[in-house]
């Protein structure tokens, strides 16, 4: 146990990926699709804690880099046959090129750390609201990219289709548990520690030499490889995709995940995306109409992001450091709280003591 | 302080922490005006001055967390005067601040692991430098427990440890003993001078706690709306009328007189 006890805050997210997967496999093949949602969300919200958690900076382009790894992973999936028919206006090297389901995405990690880190160069040196500000124009830049430049993207907009689809629970989950370990290796390393320090303390961080520039775009950058990841697997989940589906929704929906469940660590986010998830694809089908044994659940149009609305909110108001209030779960050791108050309690003797 | 510092250096080995003719104005108040300052290794200078003379600025603008209006920093001869403050930490300078700015939600032992990591220590060495100041600070016992749990004072040794964790040429402490039990506050000068003894630092240390300034400074520079007032020995600042006049009042200096 106490080889383990370096990696102990590790066991709690991936324990929950692996009862996902499992839970996911027994249920029907429709259902499933809601359970691989859950995980790729998973590896998404993972990408934009590893910079929003670790930095404590908000980000509103985090998407972005989802897209750019979903329409990388997907067009060079694409035997080359077809993609001259669907994809005509396609840049010549990525037209004549095609390669496997794990190199693509390994390509789509890779271009999303990339674009990460042209973007980060000017925009790390931001901070607070035009920080925000900033990352949401990214996140505009890089739709109205997708959707206009038809060297990189199927023209105005339309659907890039044919993907293969490989991504199932296995593929999923093994994405959701990659992604898990960066994160976790990166909080525990040395950058990831500097990071954090400038989180709670910019003053005291500046004075231990940290350069909080620098440790931001690192963060940023292996933000931007989780998102392409996480993008990959999204498309080889859909087999297809559109500017739209990276975009807005995407965007509130994977902020309102990491902040339901505590942006300040790798289990809130965890816990959030695996939570909000299945609320969020349970409260869509029941738009159309949800089956719960003999009652027939239907609700109005609109209803499933306006209760996700409603929640966030809720959130924010009430518990803003989320449902794990931004701590990382801790297995076989008692819990934080009690520690806390325990420790407390004989420091404070011990200071009456001396006086 | 004044001219009789900057005389001082010479043909010397150049290694010492200088300001030269460092002015700093806040809105038309002169925060600093044509000051200068010099620290070197192995020494310990003692800054007092009243409320507002421009102690906590000139840490700021030595530490690079304010900048000269005029004037220039030099640490071991090279001029840092345009560094940020982190790459000037880097190089050897560490401060603490007034507020002790610890990080809260980490442990003790954390905060001091992060002085050394800051400066590009790996995990381990970190862990054995938190360890010995840890032990140096009397804070071992509360090493697992969140910083921001300890009482200011103890929260204060927690940030100098984690200063001095960088294994800094200079540290320059700003009000390090405030909150501290008078029964510490022996403790705490020892630690001072083993610092610079044992890891042949410079350090500037301003408090206002003038036992513990009289006992662990090797000179003393008193500051007077951002100007050099006096420098000398414990003995002769204490002696001087014009820091009576400026900074104990008349019955502090009787008081000091019957003390010492």
């Amino acid at each position: 146990m106490s080889r383990l006890a370096p990696i102990r805050p590790l066991l709690a997210p991936v324990l929950l990926i692996v009862l996902v997967t499992l839970v996911g496999s027994l249920t029907s093949t429709a259902t499933q699709q809601n359970f691989i949602t859950a995980l790729v969300s998973v590896t998404i919200v993972i990408g934009l804690y590893v910079f929003m958690g670790n930095s404590g900076v908000i980000s509103f382009g985090q998407v972005s880099f989802v897209a750019i790894g979903a329409y990388a992973a997907g067009e060079l999936t694409i035997p080359t046959g077809p993609k001259h028919y669907v994809l005509p206006g396609l840049w010549s090297f990525i037209a004549e090129h095609s390669v496997g389901n794990l190199p693509s995405l390994a390509i789509a990690a890779g271009l999303g750390a990339l674009y990460a880190l042209v973007v980060g160069l000017p925009l790390m040196r931001l901070s607070g609201l035009s920080a925000g500000i900033a990352t949401f124009a990214v996140l505009e830049i890089t739709y109205n990219l997708l959707t206009f430049w038809p060297k990189i993207a199927p023209q105005s907009g339309q659907t890039l289709s044919l993907v293969p689809t490989t991504t199932g629970l296995t593929q999923a989950a093994a994405g959701a548990i990659v992604a898990a370990v960066v994160a976790f290796a990166y909080q525990r390393s040395r950058r990831g520690r500097l990071l954090r320090a400038s989180r709670e303390d910019q003053s005291a961080a500046l004075a231990i030499g940290v350069d909080i520039h620098r440790e931001r775009l690192i963060a940023f950058t292996l933000s931007g490889a989780v998102s392409g990841l996480a993008g990959g697997l999204l498309v080889h989940q859909i087999g297809s995709i559109t500017p739209s589906q990276v975009y807005l929704e995407l965007t509130f929906l994977t902020l309102a995940m990491l902040v339901v469940g505590g942006t300040g660590s790798l289990w809130g986010a965890t816990v959030g995306a695996v939570l909000v998830s299945l609320l969020d694809s349970y409260l869509n089908q029941a738009e159309n109409g949800l089956h719960l044994g003999l009652f027939k659940l239907t609700l109005p149009s609109g209803a499933a992001d306006l209760i996700l609305g409603v929640l966030l909110t809720a959130m924010l108001v009430l518990r803003p450091r989320g449902l794990t209030g931004g701590r990382e779960w801790q297995l076989g050791r008692p819990r934080v709280s009690k520690i806390r108050s325990a420790s407390a309690m004989s420091y404070l003797g011990r200071g009456r003591a001396r006086r | 302080m004044g001219t009789s510092g900057a005389s001082r250096d010479g043909g010397s080995s150049g290694a010492r922490l200088r300001a030269t003719d460092v002015a700093r104005a806040f809105k038309g108040v002169q925060a600093l005006e044509g000051l200068n300052f010099e620290l070197g290794r192995h020494e310990v200078v003692g800054l007092i001055g009243p409320n507002g003379a421009g102690k906590t600025t000139l840490i700021n603008v030595i530490t690079g967390f304010d900048r000269p209006t005029a004037g220039a920093i030099e640490l071991d001869g090279v001029d840092v005067t345009g560094w940020p403050a982190s790459r000037r930490a880097r190089a050897g300078l560490a401060r603490t601040f007034q507020q002790g700015r610890v990080f809260g939600e980490l442990t003790v032992q954390e905060n001091v692991e992060l002085g050394a990591l800051g400066v590009g220590a790996g995990a381990h060495q970190a862990r054995a430098r938190a360890d010995e100041l840890l032990s140096i600070m009397q804070l071992a016992d509360h090493a697992k427990l969140p910083a921001s749990l300890l009482a200011h004072g103890e929260q204060r040794k927690v940030a100098v440890a984690r200063a001095l964790a960088s294994r800094p040429r200079y540290v320059l402490m700003d009000e390090p003993a405030a909150g501290l039990f008078e029964s510490d506050i022996s403790a705490f000068a020892e630690v001072i001078r083993s610092v610079r003894d044992g890891y042949d630092a410079g350090v500037l240390i301003v408090d206002h706690n003038m036992a513990l300034i009289m006992a662990v400074s090797d000179r003393i520079e008193v500051l007077d709306q951002g100007r050099s007032l006096a420098s000398g020995t414990p003995e002769e600042i204490r002696r001087n009328i014009d820091v009576a006049a400026a900074y104990l009042g008349a019955s502090g200096v009787t008081a000091e007189r019957e003390r010492g």
